[in-house]
């Protein structure tokens, strides 16, 4: 495609289109409404299906029953409608039903600010769903990363028979620069494969991987999905020797692959002793602060994390260990420092917050590594 | 293969037992059934849901559908239950949401034959706001709501369809409020076919099931049936089989009803029986989503 | 007198002259659950409950109309009717 200058929601649509999404339900809701109204245009002239539910809660079950039907689905929301999915969300993970949600964060708590930016549901990412269950979180830091890590949740919500959550916000979603995306033929899918026969087929089973292939409703593979807690048939279960065994497997298919899962940015300087872990719009502020401090003579890294759930756990013990001090500016009273804290020590992590709306700016961050 | 008899002689013993294979072999709509899970049903001894689930899968037969083709759609509570236990695409979702999940399932496949299945309490509290545009979409899903007036598999609380006075473990002293109609909201909201019957009239059931499933568009099937364990017991109202001669005995035909004079009709508190709406004049949902694929990929729209 | 066969069964039935078994009831045990329904709506008393209470059995087989009210009211689907062939 042409080099355009494109907003980071209307890289978000693209990058789903690309990535074989053809099917799309959702409420409007700002600052995500732009995703919904693009899909509702480009959708049908490929054949894909676009619809409005009556709420956030339909949409997530909309793009769940679309998805077990063959379609890859997505939804886009921000805080109040994510508050509403989790629900459903819980459900796609006990069922390893693939789909995406977009989350364009915006100020909360509550109807908060609607216009407003804000990263305070990283944490409702990984816990909004009651349960112990983990997900993929993915934060872009630019509207072609936005487009890039659209594409890269499909494939890994595929892969992995997982719901991921693009975690984007205000500043992402709406702002506009110059990109040139690559042609949507280029991009590489995904797709769900089941080789065995119909009467072979068992729709939960420990499989190499512990990603059990998929098979679509109507394709032969009559089996039965629910969210209780269930057999390799699928079939409700209470004994302890089928949940212990899909708690461990549910785990290990995340914990297992954690390197085809873990996205990161590195830009580590030798001698460094101070870095800087930032994600989202934030990182774009952190990115500027590192720029002004190194011209100033400051040795100093920074790790921009893309994908947030799972937690880069390694990336960060690792940096714990070469540097004396961690900086983590979010726009949010402290969600993603809780884990760099709990890994790094509380000792070694300098909180940079803002919640009020607006970005936390280079200059905050520039006066948090003055201080060290 | 059926034995010459397996009936249970007078001293209770079975005379040949037969294993489960052969019995499900031992009727066409019992085949219908999943041979792999374990059989009797989760439900109370005399629930009306088996009754319903018995008229679905005679339907299904009676159609000759491809079991492959249907997808079965349910929320949470014991109506929900059913689906698990016959042979089709299942899904069992969460509460109140069947419709919403079944309207993604259905627009992804239009072929298919989608069937949604709750209580009165998952499609018309929780459920209500699904149900409302389900129906004002006319989208192609079948929809069985199995109404027994009560919450049964959380042990008894009222629901929408719960009748004024009545009681229930959260109506101690009386139900305060007044039941929602259900079939009559459908229509209201845009169904296209809306029929009810009841669990003693099964064969009519059959019938309506069959209608709806062959309906293009919203259709719903409105099965009135019984709580013996929770709400029978609570508003005293004996063992199953009584509560099932009662629903005869509380039920009315349409074409009875329409029989009635004007102040008859009004004193009427007997649940009317029949075919309540059935038109063809709103296009389903699908197929006008399909026509806009239509249009734009070979009209050149903009 | 006439004698029908049932089909599968090959259990031969002696009818009256008009009237007579019109279908054969089987009752599969695993999966009833003692409801009463088939015994107490059966409109010719084709069933009864047996000795412990818990099940029905065909007390008079010859009584069968095969209206088919009691698999079709059976909860658990443990009765199939089959009508005789005549």
């Amino acid at each position: 495609m042409a080099i355009q200058l494109m907003q980071g929601n209307t890289a978000i649509g693209y990058g789903a289109i690309a990535a074989g999404c053809r099917f799309f339900a959702g409420y409007p809701i700002t600052p995500s409404t732009e995703v919904a109204e693009l899909m509702a245009r480009e959708l049908p002239k490929l054949g894909g299906k676009f619809i409005q539910m009556e709420d956030e809660i339909a949409s997530m079950a909309a793009i769940i029953g679309a998805s077990i039907g063959g379609l890859k689905s997505m939804t886009a929301t921000s805080g109040p409608g994510f508050s509403l999915m989790q629900e459903n969300i819980g459900y796609a993970c006990m069922t390893e039903v693939p789909c995406v949600i977009v989350n364009v964060q915006r100020l909360g708590p509550s109807t908060g600010g609607p216009t407003s930016a804000s990263q305070g549901d990283m944490l409702q990412a990984r816990w909004g769903t009651h349960g112990d269950h983990q997900v993929i979180a993915l934060c872009p830091v630019s509207v072609r990363q936005a487009f890039d890590l659209t594409v890269a949740a499909f494939n890994l919500s595929e892969k992995f028979r997982t719901p991921v959550l693009l975690m984007a916000d205000e500043i992402i979603g709406h702002m506009r620069e110059p990109v040139e995306l690559p042609a949507f033929s280029t991009i590489q899918q995904v797709e769900r494969v089941v080789k065995e026969t119909p009467g072979e087929y068992i729709p939960y089973r420990n499989a190499p991987g512990d990603v059990p292939p998929m098979a679509n409703f109507g394709t032969g593979y009559r089996y039965h999905v629910t969210g209780l807690y269930h057999d390799p048939l699928g079939f409700p279960t209470a004994r302890l020797d089928e949940i212990d065994p899909w708690i461990e497997r549910i785990n290990r298919k995340f914990d297992d692959h954690l390197d085809e899962i873990i996205m990161v940015d590195e830009d580590k300087m030798e001698g460094a002793r101070i870095a800087l872990v930032s994600y989202g719009a934030s990182a774009r502020s952190a990115r500027h602060a590192l720029k002004v401090a190194r011209r100033q003579g400051v040795r100093i890294s920074m790790v921009t994390l893309l994908t947030v759930w799972p937690f880069p756990e390694t990336v960060i013990e690792r940096l714990a260990d070469e540097v004396d001090c961690i900086i983590v500016p979010e726009m949010n009273l402290g969600q993603v420092a809780l884990e760099v804290e709990r890994i790094a020590g509380r000792k070694k992590v300098t909180r940079v917050n803002r919640a009020n709306g607006e970005m936390v700016t280079p200059q905050m961050i520039l006066n948090a590594i003055e201080g060290k | 293969m059926l034995p010459e008899t397996h009936t249970l002689n007078e001293t209770d013993q079975e005379i040949n037992p037969i294993p489960a294979e052969d019995w499900f072999e031992s009727s066409e709509t019992l085949q219908k059934l999943r041979k792999n899970k374990k059989f009797p049903t989760i439900w109370c001894s005399g629930c009306g849901i088996g009754i319903v689930m018995g008229a679905l899968i005679r339907a299904i037969d009676h159609l000759g559908l491809d079991s492959d083709n249907v997808a079965l759609v349910s929320g949470i509570g014991c109506t929900a239950r059913m689906p698990v236990y016959m042979d089709f695409n299942t899904l069992h979702t969460t509460h109140g949401r069947a419709l919403a999940f079944a309207t993604g399932l259905k627009i992804a496949r239009p072929d298919l034959h989608v069937i949604a299945i709750m209580g009165d309490g998952d499609a018309t509290a929780i459920g209500g706001n699904h149900f409302i545009h389900a129906a004002r979409r006319n989208i192609g899903i079948t929809t069985i709501i199995v109404n027994n007036s009560i919450y049964g598999m959380t042990g008894g609380q009222y629901s929408p369809a719960t009748p004024h006075a009545a009681r229930a473990t959260t109506a101690p002293y009386g139900n305060v409020e007044y039941p929602m109609p259900i079939s009559e909201l459908a229509i209201t909201a845009g169904a296209t076919y809306v029929a009810r019957s009841t669990v003693y009239h099964a064969m009519e059931l059959d019938k309506y099931i069959q209608d709806a499933i062959r309906k293009d568009g919203f259709s719903l099937v409105e099965a009135v049936s019984y709580c013996h364990t929770t709400y029978g017991r609570l508003n005293k109202l004996g063992t199953a089989a009584d509560m099932l001669g009662a629903i005869k005995e509380n039920s009315i035909s349409r074409a009875a009803f329409d029989k009635l004079s004007p102040e008859e009709k009004a004193l009427n508190t007997k649940v009317i029986r029949g075919v309540l709406h059935n038109i063809d004049t709103r296009i389903e949902y699908t197929r006008a989503y399909g026509n806009l694929i239509e249009s734009l990929q070979h009209g050149g729209g903009k | 007198m006439e004698t029908v066969e049932i089909e599968k069964t090959g259990l031969k039935s002696a009818p009256e002259a008009k009237k007579g078994a019109r279908g054969q009831v089987f009752i599969y045990g695993k999966w009833c659950k003692g409801c009463h329904i088939c015994v107490t709506f059966c409109p010719t008393g084709v069933l009864e409950m047996d000795a412990s209470g818990d099940h029905p059995f065909v007390a008079h087989a010859e009584k069968c109309t095969a209206c088919h009210f009691c698999d079709t009211h059976c909860p658990d689907l443990a009765i199939v009717v089959k009508r005789i062939k005549d």
